[in-house]
């Protein structure tokens, strides 16, 4: 696993990495969605799309995550595998997941927003690396 | 020694963070610890109310509250006062969760009389109000009513069938804040917030079965409607996804707005726009729109905290006598009149984890509350107490009338889990008295009365600083959590 929850005062970040870009973002997000439930307990028999443009890529990885975040607030729909295409700051995906059901569903944070508060991107010896500050 | 480098002890209630702390800064940071406090301040919280003075237009000091914690931007405990014509307005400076904020409730019952049943009580206050993650309300807005919630506030409640006329008496601004214009809330909000209204949340929001156990001003205590031993209700929550929502689509207006007026961030997070641009007051009305939601919210709550009083103890509403004493908001911007320099000033106050303590006299206190000042409702954690304090006039000369909002976290959620490792925090509540009951598995483990500041020290700090000054305490027997 790609991703790991790191420690911050009052609220909580997660550190994602990846060998590409792409596998950064899909991290960052499963790293999101295990903050809500857990990640095995959700099964794939939906698909959501999210398409956004943003001018730069920081403004991309906060910008989908807050998608992700608004999609399961308004429709209570979570996701545990994510395919993902970035080009020119313009981000297509596909999220395969289902409705939350707090019968089935651990529940476990309720995460209002992504946040750029000492918000890192960046590539590191062809590895790239994100930690991102959420709002609880 | 001072705990972090650069600061100055001005006296034994307040430090300073000197101009140059870090580049920039336009005013010193003044923040509120005694020694024993400020030994628990972080290095991020006091760079973050340093950052803060580097805003444009900033009058006074950049404060901040003794219950300051690292937040994201603006510290959480911050309070900043710009200049309507010069400074700026930022979402950061509100927070998220916009009019997050507490409801405190009293009635005729004593705790001899609610303890015998309180389990029961905890089990249907549980039932009853929607709380915890992917928890939808039992109100479906249509677009119509969404549109009269941002427009009247806690006003649409009672409107429609949610508590009565005369709480609107006892909550800040009337539970409305006037200049909400609905066609300025994104579609998104809207959707997100259609079916939230009337929801606790979770994280350290809650609701409290409490009662009185020390009263410290029994004058004043008496006019709030208190008395020893008194069952009170404490609610702690706010404007929910529709909130979120909104600060998240003006971040990112704002984002843009700093880059469009060249005002230079240290961080993000304080993305700003000049509060007489365009995007300023757009973001100002939203934001008054997410402040009306949350004071609906609060009411939709307290109602049904009313019904499943009547309901279990069969008795009539004028024998419970379960009135608002007052609810406040704690994370919110305001145009409010201070006295800068001898002169009346009109400014936009953010207060982000602080809240407003209005002393007596002031205009804009209900006349219930006109000769005793502003009921401020301080929440602690969940094991130990909760206070209510009183505005005093210090406040208005060196806060803009504000003072703290809680206990501030001690512990992160993650070393909180860690700590709780092995232990029942459910029965060692159980043990002291008081009966919890959590949607999540991990709240009760985040949410430890160990993960807190101790309430107490903050209060004596605001207390001793002589900006507000405390009334009742309060020690909770019951508590629901998200």
């Amino acid at each position: 696993m790609s991703y790991k929850v790191i420690d911050v005062a009052g609220d909580v970040g997660i550190r994602a990495e990846g060998k590409t870009l792409n596998e950064c973002f899909i991290n960052s997000a499963l790293a999101l969605y295990s903050l809500i439930t857990e990640l095995n307990q959700v099964e794939q028999v939906e698909i959501r799309e999210v398409e956004l443009s943003e001018e730069t890529l920081e403004e991309l990885i906060i910008g989908f995550l807050n998608e992700l975040i608004f999609i399961f607030d308004t429709y209570g729909f979570i996701g545990s595998k994510i395919n993902l295409e970035i080009e020119n700051n313009k981000l297509k995906a596909k999220i395969y997941g289902e409705k939350f059901n707090p019968e089935k569903h651990e529940r476990k944070l309720l995460v209002k927003a992504a946040t750029y508060h000492n918000l890192i991107l960046k590539k590191e010896n062809d590895h790239w690396i994100t930690e991102i500050i959420f709002d609880i | 020694m001072p705990k972090i480098e650069g600061t100055i002890r001005l006296d034994p209630y307040r430090i300073k963070v000197p101009k140059g702390f870090v580049s920039g800064m336009r005013t010193d940071g003044i923040i509120f610890v005694d020694e024993t406090l400020e030994q628990e301040l972080e290095l991020d919280s006091v760079r973050q109310v340093a950052n803060v003075a580097t805003l444009p237009g900033i009058v006074g000091n950049s404060l901040a509250m003794p219950d300051i914690h690292t937040g994201y931007g603006f510290a959480i405990g911050g309070v900043a006062a710009f200049d309507v014509e010069e400074g700026i307005i930022s979402p950061g400076g509100v927070g998220y969760d916009i009019n997050c904020g507490v409801r405190l409730l009293r009635s005729n019952f004593t705790k001899e009389e609610v303890e015998p049943k309180i389990r029961e009580l905890v089990d249907l206050l549980y039932a009853y109000i929607p709380s915890g993650v992917g928890s939808t309300g039992k109100i479906k807005l249509s677009a119509k009513d969404s549109e009269e919630v941002v427009t009247k506030g806690a006003l649409w409640a009672v409107q429609n069938g949610y508590g009565e006329a005369e709480d609107l008496q006892a909550i800040e601004s009337n539970g409305c804040l006037e200049g909400a214009n609905p066609d300025l809330i994104s579609k998104k909000a809207y959707e997100r917030g259609r079916d939230q209204l009337g929801t606790l949340g979770s994280g350290n929001h809650f609701l409290e079965v409490q009662y009185v156990d020390e009263v410290y001003e029994p004058k004043i205590a008496e006019k709030m409607g208190l008395f020893k031993g008194q069952i009170t209700v404490m609610i702690h929550s706010g404007s929910r996804g529709f909130g979120h929502q909104i600060c998240d689509d003006y971040v990112k207006v704002m984002i843009q707005a700093a880059r469009k007026y060249g005002i230079e961030l240290p961080d993000k997070e304080l993305a700003c726009a000049p509060f007489k641009s365009q995007e300023g007051q757009q973001y100002f009305s939203a934001m008054k729109g997410a402040a009306n939601y949350a004071w609906a919210n609060r009411q939709c709550l307290m109602h049904w905290t009313r019904e499943v009083f009547l309901r279990l103890f069969k008795i009539t509403p004028k024998d419970l006598g379960m009135r608002v004493v007052f609810d406040v908001a704690h994370n919110i911007a305001k145009e409010e009149f201070h006295i800068v320099n001898g002169k009346r000033k009109k400014l936009i106050i953010h207060r982000k984890g602080a809240t407003r303590a209005f002393p007596k006299g002031h205009p804009e206190l209900p006349d219930i509350y006109k000769e005793i000042g502003q009921p401020v409702i301080i929440p602690g954690d969940m094991g130990r107490v909760s206070f209510v304090l009183v505005g005093e006039e210090k406040a208005m000369k060196e806060t803009f009338g504000s003072t703290c909002h809680g206990a501030g976290r001690l512990l992160s959620r993650h070393q909180a889990i860690k700590q709780a490792r092995g232990r029942s925090i459910k029965q060692e509540m159980a043990e002291r008295g008081i009966i919890v009951k959590a949607a999540g598995k991990e709240t009760l483990a985040e949410e430890m009365p160990d993960a807190y500041k101790d309430v107490s020290n903050v209060v004596d700090v605001v207390h001793n600083a002589g900006i507000a000054r405390k009334v009742v305490r309060l020690r909770p027997i019951g508590v629901i959590k998200g």
